[in-house]
């Protein structure tokens, strides 16, 4: 596996070693706070507060970056529509489309929203272990009564693992088919419907036949979705809940 | 004419916690009509070095170029042919046909000459012409695994590169396969195999190039080979234990009927056949 998708890196910096249920906790404190900002002045406490916590776990840019990087068109039709689809002061004029002040403001606002959603989510991804992110998950959902809903919260996080298991493992069956076919001479940029065609019948058969394996192999070691232990149990420790006070605290205050 | 690689080194990630070098400073050349193993054990970068040989991958330092041209040049992909690991994965088409044209269309080729070499294609691989019509999805493994080969061979690529093409193959479709390679090197296409299993192949090689955790650590022909690597074919540990016991047998053989000869010549030379 090569890509940087979302992909933990071992590292021991303090944001490693945290409970991942302070890292989660905080990443929903911090989705709130990025929606309820509204200003630019804003914006840039939590740029802040992103690049201090990036340089605490001295994780690479191009880790972040690996995250943003497939996610860039998306952000740009977020950014054109709000620029174009705004009322208020006209800036420039293109095919009888008022691109305004306020749709620039907006428009480049919530395209931010979206980056810092995006490269928070893979700081916790770069500094978590799936596997401990997993049982911070399943411990913290179990004090709620899931079981009238006839599913356990240890079901709950073995689907959130499998999920997150699966991510690297379609990217790498996907490179790996996109390969062979570019080999055949498969114009990617030129012929998008024919590459979409060539790429995705494989791809589903592919995503298909290794869910399969990956539930008859579960099935044969006697998987259970009951009352499961956990090879690392996280300890919530005093220096943990201090810093998610911390945290929660810097957040509601600045934003 | 030939694929001439110089000094190629390759970085995984480079910049981050994960990088990791793949390829070493590796040089190395393959010409028209040749038969190439290349070896090593599983990590030893065989597979990013395949990624090279039609600019999948570009070297983080030192050359690639395929008949002068540079490796990622778009003409580059018609001349050499890949064909991954696992190809049946990237079968698609609704019939064979589709399926196996899917490459020679997509570098420009219509009509006659398309089902021709389509035909053809299927045809050096043991297939009937009736199975162009059927759907991929319902051949047996093995097929599927040929049908996807004869995908790569319908662009009549000058190279053909092939990595791990025998493995999941039974003993009837290994002879079909080799045979095939084999013709396509007397026509002047360069074939290079990728394999762990060199010592299955050598009868069928020009030259070998062994890797090991990104090194180029042999190149020879198999003559060399026998004499200096670790895994040897089954006929050369043979002879080398019939020196041991004392017979006077060459033990650089790698060719069953070679082993014969010798050993009939040693055998006849004792007095032991034909009395």
């Amino acid at each position: 596996m090569n890509n940087l998708f979302f992909r933990y890196v071992p590292g021991n910096s303090i944001i490693h070693r945290l409970d991942p249920r302070v890292k989660i906790a905080a990443m929903l404190i911090t989705s709130i706070s990025i929606f309820i900002s509204s200003s630019f002045r804003e914006m840039a406490v939590v740029a802040l507060v992103f690049f201090l916590l990036v340089l605490i776990s001295s994780t690479s840019v191009r880790i972040i970056l690996g995250a943003v990087r497939p996610m860039l068109m998306f952000l740009g039709i977020i950014f054109i529509l709000q620029l174009f689809l705004t009322e208020g002061n006209p800036l420039f004029s293109l095919m009888g489309l008022d691109a305004t002040y306020e749709g620039l403001a907006l428009g480049a606002l919530m395209s931010m929203r979206f980056l810092f959603l995006l490269m928070f989510a893979s700081l916790l991804t770069a500094t978590t272990a799936p596997s401990v992110m997993t049982t911070g998950i399943e411990k913290m959902l179990r004090p709620l009564p899931l079981k009238k809903l006839g599913i356990s919260s240890f079901d709950l996080a073995t689907m959130m693992f499998l999920s997150l298991h699966f991510v690297p493992l379609l990217y790498g069956s996907f490179s790996h088919l996109r390969d062979a076919q570019v080999s055949r001479g498969l114009d990617m940029a030129r012929n998008p419907f024919k590459a979409v065609y060539a790429l995705s019948v494989p791809m589903v058969r592919t995503a298909f036949t290794s869910a399969e394996e990956v539930a008859v192999a579960m099935e044969s070691r006697c998987y259970q979705g009951v009352n499961r232990s956990s090879l690392n149990e996280p300890v919530m420790q005093k220096k943990d809940l201090a810093a998610l006070l911390i945290f929660g605290i810097i957040m509601f205050f600045l934003v | 004419m030939s694929i001439d690689i110089r000094n190629l080194t390759f970085r995984y990630n480079p910049g981050t916690p994960l990088e990791n070098t793949s390829l070493k400073d590796i040089s190395l050349s393959i010409g028209k009509g040749e038969f190439i193993l290349i070896g090593g054990e599983i990590g030893s970068g065989k597979s990013t070095l395949v990624r090279h040989f039609n600019g999948l991958l570009k070297p983080s330092s030192g050359q690639v170029t395929v008949d002068g041209m540079a490796a990622h040049a778009k003409k580059v992909k018609a001349r050499v042919g890949v064909l991954f690991q696992f190809p049946q994965q990237q079968l698609f088409g609704r019939t064979v046909f589709e399926d196996v044209a899917f490459g020679p269309r997509n570098f420009g080729l219509r009509g006659n000459e398309l089902e021709e070499q389509v035909y053809s294609a299927l045809e050096l691989l043991g297939f009937d012409k009736e199975i162009c019509s059927n759907s991929p999805f319902h051949l047996s493994g093995g097929q599927m695994r040929l049908v996807a080969i004869a995908g790569v061979l319908a662009s009549m690529p000058e190279y053909l590169v092939l990595d791990e093409p025998f493995s999941g193959l039974d003993a009837e479709n290994r002879t079909t396969l080799l045979s095939a390679l084999k013709h396509l090197t007397t026509k002047g296409t360069s074939v290079i195999v990728v394999s762990h299993r060199i010592p299955d192949l050598l009868s069928a090689a020009d030259r070998i190039f062994l890797l090991d955790h990104g090194n180029l650590v042999f190149g020879g022909t198999p003559v060399d080979y026998v004499k200096h690597a670790p895994y040897l074919p089954e006929i050369t540990c043979l002879m080398k234990e019939m020196r041991r016991k004392g017979f006077d047998v060459r033990d650089d053989i790698f060719h069953i009927d070679d082993a014969f000869s010798e050993i009939s010549r040693v055998l006849n030379t004792k007095g032991a056949v034909g009395k």
